[in-house]
């Protein structure tokens, strides 16, 4: 997988190009870090679960951001009110179907292909945005309540505790519940906001109800998200903070905050990417249950759990299409997550990193 | 080991509290009128909701509210507003069918996980490893819900081996003479008609077995759905705990004395079981706590489905009752793992 380590490679020196414009000789005082994410770009390309998992990650994320441009059918159109002669038909695979859409059309007649565009960028958002906010809060508590120790470490593992205990699914019912009304409000009285998100999830600002739904399920899966990573980013935090380096950056009169980020956080980090890597699939699937179980957008939002709920009613004699189609999609996307995070672990963990290192200077070396 | 639990134990309360407080303050800044939701069309006059608000203090402020559902809760009074029942009596009885899901899950769970990871860690590297490697990751990719479909496709529409309504329950006379075992046997009486709120373990007191294979023949698809689900992830715990252990240093010692290969296994084995134990003690775990997808699909009346009932009509009361089981639950498992631990392990000493 050679061009895979040329592009990366390109990536590097490119993002390094544009620092070393911003502030000149950043590329000579940072050599070592450039060295080292040249490394890690070498052992992924290595790694074909990796490569393949990265693949599927980028097909996902191009259609995901053009999807709803791209999409031929406006979601909003029910087939089956404007037009008489599809009154009876749908849902139905090809065949059957009059304008014969490649993957058949769901109960109101829509293309399932074109709508499953839409339902990738509200999904693909809704993942990315829960891990990327409940894990920076998860990480920010742990790393406290490790390094201060003490009364502070007790209060905030309790609440941790007490949000562990608490049933996941249940939080994330409840405040799926609570919240859209309430959202609601903020976004009929608020224009910029309402275009803001309508535009983030390719939805029209017309629909601002489904849209606070959505945020509600994202609320909801960022409570339930971060104890997680502060249970874990506590227990390495501790260990690490015994190190003599943390005792000299406290000895040279560094602030909490600095110490915290600049020397305990990348000694505590690489665990935790891979755990956010897993997470991203665990999320897509965590909301689209929240809709299969009736929580998130209604009508007529095409989310993809909420698209195969309303295809259960007709299954197995008339949906299978719909369900088979839509459950490979998700599958497709949590694999892709969960391969790159396979890969990730393996690229991060110290005890393969010697070999790699090895062979990356052989390679070197006889490359010249 | 005293003091640890002791000291576990009183970090308890805390956090039942905490879990409390927030399920009703979250519950308290629901907008709408729960009262309303509870007592529907037919019955929806100015008395009637006049009097459930003061039953339930509504017009009280936000702590006195609480502290009336807590001290309701504590003593066991809790009423449904919806189904007009004691809480508890509900719980028990949907508690008692998301136990035996539980248990048929945890079968298979073992039945799948187990078995498969010891083939993948003799065989590493070979197509098994591989193919278990793929379940695993299949496993956790797979959105839950289709995978039951399709199940449900299979077993019950086409080869009709199961059924997807009722839960099967031992006869009235088995049930009575369950519920009065306390008079009878002063202390084991109690845990068994305890015990017997599950209906399967009530049907074996009795000696009804065909009840119990009735449960196991509406039960095993949901069963083999959740065991198909976690299996594959249980097996790469067992493959890679194992592997770990058969390569530690006391093993190439073990090796290098003589010792047969049976017993070389057994060391490892032993050693290999510590995350094992971990992982499906949290999983029995999370599925006593009512797997609501699950319930929701196959159409099993448990705890999980109630929950989910509870919080569509903000039914505040069994909102509550059911967090602080799950609560109890989480916190006693990961208490009985901590102590497996020490158990497994004789390093580990509290």
């Amino acid at each position: 997988m050679e061009f895979v380590y040329k592009a990366l490679k390109k990536v590097i020196w490119f993002y390094a190009g544009i620092r070393e414009k911003l502030s000149r000789g950043w590329i000579t005082k940072n050599s070592s870090r450039i060295r080292e994410w040249e490394l890690m770009a070498y052992a992924y390309s290595k790694s074909p679960i990796g490569v393949i998992g990265g693949i599927i990650v980028f097909i996902v994320f191009i259609l995901a951001v053009i999807g709803p441009i791209i999409s031929w059918e406006p979601y909003w159109e029910y087939k089956i009110v404007i037009n008489e002669s599809y009154r009876y038909m749908p849902p139905c695979l090809t065949p059957s179907c009059s304008g014969n859409p490649l993957l058949g059309t769901d109960e109101w007649g829509r293309d399932v292909l074109a709508m499953s565009l839409y339902g990738m960028r509200i999904s693909f958002v809704i993942s990315i945005v829960v891990v990327l906010l409940g894990a920076p809060l998860g990480i920010v508590l742990g790393l406290l309540a490790g390094f201060k120790g003490g009364i502070v470490d007790e209060i905030l593992m309790r609440v941790t505790d007490i949000f562990l205990a608490f049933p996941g699914l249940v939080l994330a019912i409840a405040f799926a519940s609570v919240l859209p009304q309430r959202l609601r409000g903020v976004l009929e009285a608020n224009s910029v906001l309402r275009s803001f998100f309508a535009s983030l999830f390719g939805l029209r600002e017309a629909e601002y109800g489904q849209i606070a739904a959505l945020l509600s399920i994202w609320f909801a899966m960022v409570i339930v998200w971060w104890p997680g990573y502060a249970r874990i980013v506590r227990g390495s935090a501790l260990s690490v903070k015994e190190m003599p380096f943390i005792e000299a950056a406290k000895l040279s009169g560094l602030s909490t905050w600095s110490i915290l980020f600049r020397h305990l956080l990348p000694n505590v980090i690489s665990p935790i990417l891979v755990m956010m890597t897993f997470d991203i699939a665990t999320a897509t699937l965590f909301a689209a249950a929240l809709s299969f179980l009736g929580l998130g957008p209604q009508e007529p939002v095409p989310e993809l759990g909420f698209m195969i709920s309303k295809a259960g009613q007709f299954f197995p004699e008339r949906s299978s299409h719909v369900v088979v189609y839509l459950g490979s999609l998700l599958l497709f996307i949590a694999i892709g997550w969960n391969l790159l995070g396979d890969a990730l672990r393996d690229i991060l963990d110290p005890r393969t990193r010697r070999a790699i290192e090895y062979r990356f200077e052989k390679e070197e070396k006889k490359r010249g | 080991m005293v003091s640890f639990l002791a000291r576990r134990l009183i970090t308890f309360i805390p956090t039942l509290i905490g879990v409390l407080l927030i399920t009703y303050l979250i519950a308290y800044a629901i907008p709408a009128d729960p009262v309303r939701a509870w007592v529907g069309e037919k019955l929806m006059n100015p008395q009637t909701l006049e009097q459930i608000r003061i039953k339930y203090k509504f017009n009280a402020p936000w702590y006195e509210q609480f502290v009336f559902l807590v001290q309701q809760l504590l003593t066991g009074q809790l009423e449904d507003p919806v189904r007009h029942r004691n809480v508890f009596t509900e719980i028990t009885s949907r508690f008692g069918v998301t136990v035996e899901v539980a248990i048929v899950g945890f079968l298979f769970l073992i039945a799948i996980g187990i078995p498969l990871g010891l083939l993948a860690a003799v065989f590493k590297d070979t197509h098994v490893d591989f193919a278990v490697r793929i379940m695993a990751l299949v496993g956790s990719s797979l959105p839950a819900f289709v995978l039951y479909y399709f199940l449900i496709l299979l077993l019950f529409v086409y080869t009709k081996t199961t059924y997807l309504a009722g839960i099967p329950e031992p006869t009235i006379a088995c049930r009575t003479t369950v519920s009065i075992l306390p008079q009878r046997v002063p202390v084991l009486g109690h845990l068994a008609s305890a015990l017997g709120n599950v209906p399967m373990f009530a049907a074996m007191m009795c000696g009804e077995f065909s009840v119990v294979a009735d449960t196991f023949k509406r039960l095993y698809l949901p069963g083999l759905a959740l065991g198909l689900l976690n299996g594959g992830f249980i097996a790469r715990i067992v493959r890679n705990s194992l592997l770990d252990a058969l390569s530690a240093e006391f093993i190439l010692y073990g090796k290098a004395r003589g010792l047969r290969r049976l017993s070389v296994w057994k060391h490892a084995l032993k050693n290999a079981m510590v995350p094992v134990v971990t992982v499906l003690g949290l999983n029995f775990g999370g599925l006593l706590s009512g797997a609501i997808i699950a319930e929701t699909v196959f159409n099993i009346p448990g705890i999980g489905r109630y929950m989910y009932e509870a919080i569509m009509r903000l039914n505040f009361p069994v909102i509550i009752a059911c967090t602080f089981l799950v609560a109890v639950i989480y916190i006693t498992v990961n208490l009985v793992v901590d102590i497996l631990y020490a158990v497994i392990d004789p390093r580990i000493r509290y």
